[in-house]
């Protein structure tokens, strides 16, 4: 095996030192020059924490709102070193985030908390999704016509998801624009709808029946599955109203032919 | 062993920039304000869509762009995170700027990383490594890369070379160009005590792309006077003297004010750009 180089051992016990204040760090490497090298040390640790501390800021602003600066950035302390910063690129930070403030004892008397960071998440991953050609109206109606049999439609690639036992989108709202009035926590979960509009995440709840019609689809299933997904949930379904609300939105992209042997779902 | 200037890549003019921040972004795309060029941090590009890119394919069309890393690390004593370099390069193929740049440090190590501009020991391992990943980059991108001197608040004890042998070998070597911030060198003089004359001189002045400008802020109440390359305030009278002689002695450079904590309106940047645009015309006037 090689040998780890000296400039190696050396930036191992930097890095070490910056994730960790118990870990001195490389201080006999270090020149004091008029300061302690722990000193001088200290502002990169100091710095490193701000630059990732400032990252999960960036994504999580609700979270945030939530639980408060204080309590936000010591939960980041934690963060940093239950799991380091595996990108040179700061927004690739935090994807693990929900997971951990949901295994944290201090966070248990807000069970909602890791839903609303995973939709924040959510949020950031549309905001850098690819772009993509919407169909329009027009030229939706008219693939419609063309395609004979069992169809595939495909969603924005910016389109996400997210179903929550809890009412995670109305918490979301209360925490980045609280009003006067204490918020009247409904009992019910909400499921999501986020889109990329003029450049802005855009959310929406939609009901059981139209989040399984688009869940359907954004799976690569076939129309008819969707629509029997959606007709699971709630008999008379108007998979017309729901379709036409994503050609609107500019979230669909294209409609292909499924060559599919399975029997397709139907709505009484 | 590199192919520096490719063909095909327009050159940066020699005026005043400003590096283009998310709050001034609707602004740059809606009143098109005049500005020479600008500059964005690449990895504010690496996701796959969205706002910023359209933003940037219309800037792009209006404005000379620089690409501005601060995640690859190329001092990282392991190897180049791959999937970065890709992503970097994926970006230069797309909106062909007029210059790439990165820094002359670390961040990474191990696949962990510190996401800051870290300090090298200025040894001969470094500069070898150094010369050998600004090769593998610049063949991947096809293109010159500039690499950028940093602010440090310590030296290792352990070196062969002075900051500016340094920072002069590495770029002699590689065969890549210079971003010389001037405030940095400013800031180093004042952290490790030299003087940054001896440092502008020591550069090797023909391969000088681009100058970064910028405010530092002071830490009181230590033993040593201590600056802190914040980016956050206003450039320093001292460090626009430094930019004078810096551009006697490069002659006019495509100059850029950087601002990147409490950021403050356009017209600030702007006439701070409008300052270093004078510098760079009087320089042309004494030279005709």
């Amino acid at each position: 095996m090689r040998a780890v180089s000296a400039l190696h051992e050396l930036q191992r016990g930097f890095l070490a030192a910056l994730y960790d204040d118990r870990e001195p760090g490389p201080l006999d490497a270090i020149a004091g020059n008029g300061l302690e090298p722990a000193a001088r040390l200290r502002i990169y640790r100091r710095s490193c924490n701000e630059n990732q501390t400032g990252a999960l800021r960036t994504a999580f602003p609700a979270v945030r709102a939530l639980v408060g600066e204080d309590f936000f950035d010591q939960t980041a302390r934690g963060y940093r070193s239950a799991h380091p910063s595996r990108s040179g690129n700061l927004q690739a930070f935090g994807a693990h985030f929900a997971d951990y403030l949901g295994s944290l004892p201090e966070t248990r008397g807000l069970p909602y908390l890791p839903d609303v960071a995973r939709l924040e998440w959510l949020r950031q991953e549309v905001a850098l999704a690819a772009d993509a050609e919407s169909l329009s109206p027009d030229a939706f109606a008219q693939a419609l016509i063309a395609i004979d049999g069992p169809l595939r439609i495909d969603l924005h690639p910016g389109v996400r998801l997210f179903a929550s036992p809890h009412a995670v989108l109305t918490i979301w709202d209360y925490a980045m624009h609280p009003g006067e009035a204490r918020l009247q926590l409904p009992e019910a979960g909400e499921r999501v709808l986020l889109w990329r509009e003029d450049g802005e995440v855009a959310m929406a709840a939609l009901d059981a029946a139209s989040f399984a019609c688009v869940e359907a689809l954004a799976q690569g299933r076939s129309l008819d599955d969707a629509l029997a997904a959606a007709c699971a949930r709630k008999a008379g379904f108007d998979l017309a109203v729901c379709i036409s609300g994503l050609v609107e939105r500019g979230l669909l992209v294209a409609l292909a032919s499924l060559d599919c042997r399975e029997e397709p779902g139907s709505c009484r | 062993m590199t192919s520096s200037g490719a063909t095909g890549v327009r050159p940066m003019p020699a005026a005043a920039g400003i590096g283009l921040r998310a709050p001034h972004v609707t602004r740059v795309l809606h009143e098109q304000p005049r500005i020479a060029w600008l500059e964005v941090h690449s990895e504010n590009l690496f996701g796959a869509g969205g706002a910023m890119h359209v933003a940037i394919e219309r800037i792009r069309v209006d404005y000379p762009l620089s690409l501005h890393g601060v995640g690859l690390s190329l001092g990282s004593a392991d190897a180049l995170d791959a999937g970065h370099l890709r992503r970097l390069a994926a970006l230069v193929d797309r909106y062909e700027p007029e210059l790439v740049s990165e820094h002359l440090c670390w961040g990474a190590i191990d696949g962990r990383h510190g996401n800051d501009l870290l300090p090298l020991p200025f040894t001969e391992e470094a500069v070898t490594l150094l010369v050998s990943r600004i090769g593998q980059v610049q063949d991947i991108l096809r293109r010159e890369l500039l690499v950028e001197n940093v602010a440090t608040y310590l030296r290792f004890r352990d070196g062969d070379y002075t900051e500016w042998d340094f920072v002069a070998e590495v770029v002699r070597r590689s065969g890549c160009g210079l971003l010389c911030d001037v405030n940095n060198i400013y800031v180093n003089g004042v952290n490790h005590d030299f003087d940054p004359l001896t440092y502008l001189r020591a550069l090797p002045r023909k391969a000088v792309r681009e100058i970064h400008l910028a405010g530092f802020t002071r830490k009181e109440n230590l033993p040593v006077p201590l600056l802190i390359d914040s980016h956050s305030r206003r450039v320093d009278g001292k460090v626009w003297d430094l930019y004078a002689e810096a551009i006697a002695m490069f002659g006019p450079v495509p100059s850029l004010i950087e601002w990147d904590q409490d950021i403050p309106g356009l017209e600030v940047l702007m006439a701070e750009a409008a300052h270093a645009q004078e510098v760079l015309d009087a320089r042309r006037v004494r030279a005709a």
